[in-house]
């Protein structure tokens, strides 16, 4: 019995020829009738071929690094000798990258991807939360129309100034500070109605109140209460509570019923700050923003805390209500008709309400000098305090 | 570089390799360097990690023109950036997180070079499993039969060298030995991962 090595020897032989053609034959036959032999005779082909290939693949792997070597030596030498001499294209000029920085780009290369969508992650949620903002802020102020500002005033927003116009004028009288007092919320200016405790002013001044507060010129205080709102022609009318209340006294002004004319000298007070302001200019047309007829438009430059403030012709008149402003206009103001005011008071009569509605009827201003007029109104306009 | 070296084209190319003229395939070696080392380092390599690739791609293009069976559907110059750029790509996929952006919408894929890879990447699993039994099989027999087979030395020179006293001798050695590297070879080569 032949070992395995033998029969190695004898593919061996078998393979380079070196067999006798009895012998060749004899193996051929063998190997087409026993399938055990044959596969011998395969794993023997295989292995020997995988030697012979893997003998192949390092010297191949050899000549590569010899070619290698080479070029990297003739590189070496060229560079030694000076650029120019060989190629004529110089060689790039070497920049010295320090551990640092090569480690910073290393990281920078690795990293980039991720950095970048960090970055823009970033980026956009800045922006959504700044929109975002700005849409809630925008969605808060709801009955601001484009390009039509209401005038009623933000209290919070100026009280810091406000504290320290306070401050510096105290240290100028060198009188002592006065009790802080809540300032409220938002304010408007509201004027009388009639003689017995109903007042006008605007509606958006007393929109989402929970109380009101009113103040007269003279620092007097009274609580009050809307009796009525007219959203349309942005109007509300408002009826005093406190029970120390005795009467404004006889209302210096009368109320128009028709329209004025255009061209007619109209003035306003009003409480855009602390102190009352005097507004003067005319009746610029009989139609306010976009058209809408229930309001008049002005030319007095009017600012926030201005609404609600009453609205006089030369003669003492009481024509209108200082309701708000077009932003993208000079001096564009606009104020309800009084007509309108007229109407609601006379539906409110109508229905029959607790106290009725003693309205003035004559007027104590006309013929006077406007400083008389002032002097006489300014009594009866009146700082209103919104609290939420 | 016009130093009197003989330029080839690609026909000459692949027939003077097959010859076994390693002139040509110095020529080829240098000729397509620039473009592979380019490559490589362009897509975040080093100039050794390009060296290697581009040996391994001319490995390949190497042994399939030794064995004949080359179907060279393009320029060599496409079909080793071809290789280099698959085999470049996979080695970026092992080093880093990002394996997924082999991008290959390329046409790349037409040069052949995808399943001629693939070919290889047996071949040198087979070739692995080779050099691991060779470890294993022990001295004398491991240089016995490196010297035979790998390095191409004749029975005399090898009976000399191992100081057998005939050729026979030798013979009947290296055919024990080969008998215990099939046992390696085959245990490993077929059944895989049980190094």
């Amino acid at each position: 019995m032949k070992t395995e090595a033998d029969y190695y020897a004898l593919f061996e032989a078998y393979r380079s020829g070196e067999l006798a053609a009895s012998q060749r034959a004899d193996l051929e036959h063998r190997l087409a009738a026993d399938p055990n032999f044959a596969q011998l005779f395969a794993d023997f082909t295989e292995l020997t071929s995988t030697l012979h290939g893997y003998g192949e693949r390092l010297a191949t792997r050899r000549k590569l690094h010899a070619i290698q070597a080479d070029l990297d030596a003739e590189q070496a030498v060229r560079l030694e000798e000076g650029e120019t001499l060989e190629t004529g294209i110089p060689t790039m000029p070497q920049v010295y990258i320090s551990p640092v920085e090569r480690k910073l780009r290393a990281f920078w290369g690795a990293h980039r991807a991720t950095a970048m969508v960090a970055a823009s992650v970033a980026v956009m949620a800045v922006f959504a939360t700044l929109l975002g903002l700005e849409w809630w802020r925008a969605a808060q102020q709801r009955p601001s129309l484009y390009g039509y500002t209401v005038l009623r005033r933000e209290v919070e927003r100026i009280k810091q100034t406000q504290k320290a116009m306070n401050r510096a004028i105290n240290q100028i009288d060198g009188t002592k500070p006065e009790t802080e007092l809540n300032p409220g919320k938002f304010s408007g200016t509201g004027f009388a109605l009639t003689a017995d405790g109903y007042l006008v002013t605007s509606y958006h001044v007393i929109q989402g109140a929970d109380s009101l507060l009113i103040e007269s010129r003279d620092r007097q205080r009274y609580r009050a209460e809307p009796v009525f709102t007219d959203v349309a022609h942005d109007l509300a009318i408002l009826r005093i509570k406190d029970r120390k209340f005795s009467g404004f006294g006889r209302l210096p002004y009368s109320f128009k019923r028709g329209t004025a004319d255009l061209g007619e000298k109209v003035f306003t007070l009003g409480y855009p700050r602390e102190d009352v302001v005097f507004g003067e200019g005319s009746l610029s047309a009989r139609s306010g923003f976009e058209g809408d007829t229930a309001f008049y438009q002005i030319s007095i430059p009017v600012n926030p805390g201005n609404s609600g403030g009453p609205l006089l012709d030369d003669r003492g008149n009481l024509i209108g209500i200082i309701s708000g402003r077009q932003m993208d206009m000079q001096s564009a103001a606009f104020a309800t008709k009084s007509s309108y005011l007229m109407r609601l008071v006379d539906s409110l009569s109508a229905v029959g309400t607790a106290q009725p509605y003693n309205m003035p009827r004559t007027n104590l201003m006309a013929g006077t000098s406007r400083r008389q007029q002032i002097r006489k109104l300014q009594d009866y306009v009146f700082v209103v305090k919104v609290y939420e | 570089m016009g130093k009197g070296i003989p330029s080839y084209t690609d026909e000459e190319f692949v027939a003077a390799i097959r010859r076994g003229d390693d002139r040509a395939l110095a020529q080829l070696y240098r000729l397509h360097l620039p473009m592979v080392s380019h490559y490589v380092l362009q897509n975040s390599g080093t100039e050794d990690e390009a060296k290697d690739v581009y040996q391994e791609g001319v490995m390949v293009f190497y042994e399939k023109v030794r064995e004949g069976s080359l179907e060279l559907s393009c320029q060599i110059k496409t079909y080793l950036y071809a290789v280099c750029r698959r085999l470049w790509l996979k080695r970026l996929a092992e080093k880093t997180r990002f394996g997924g952006r082999l991008d290959d919408h390329e046409p790349y894929l037409e040069t052949g070079a995808e399943a001629d890879l693939d070919l290889a990447e047996e071949r040198d699993k087979r070739f692995a499993t080779m050099s691991e039994a060779l470890e294993r099989v022990g001295e004398p027999c491991r240089s016995l039969l490196e010297g035979f087979y790998l390095l191409d030395k004749s029975m005399q020179q090898l009976t000399a060298e191992f100081g057998y006293t005939n050729a026979d001798n030798a013979k009947n050695q290296k055919y024990k030995c080969l008998v215990r590297l099939k046992k390696l070879f085959f245990a490993h080569y077929k059944g895989e991962e049980s190094f």
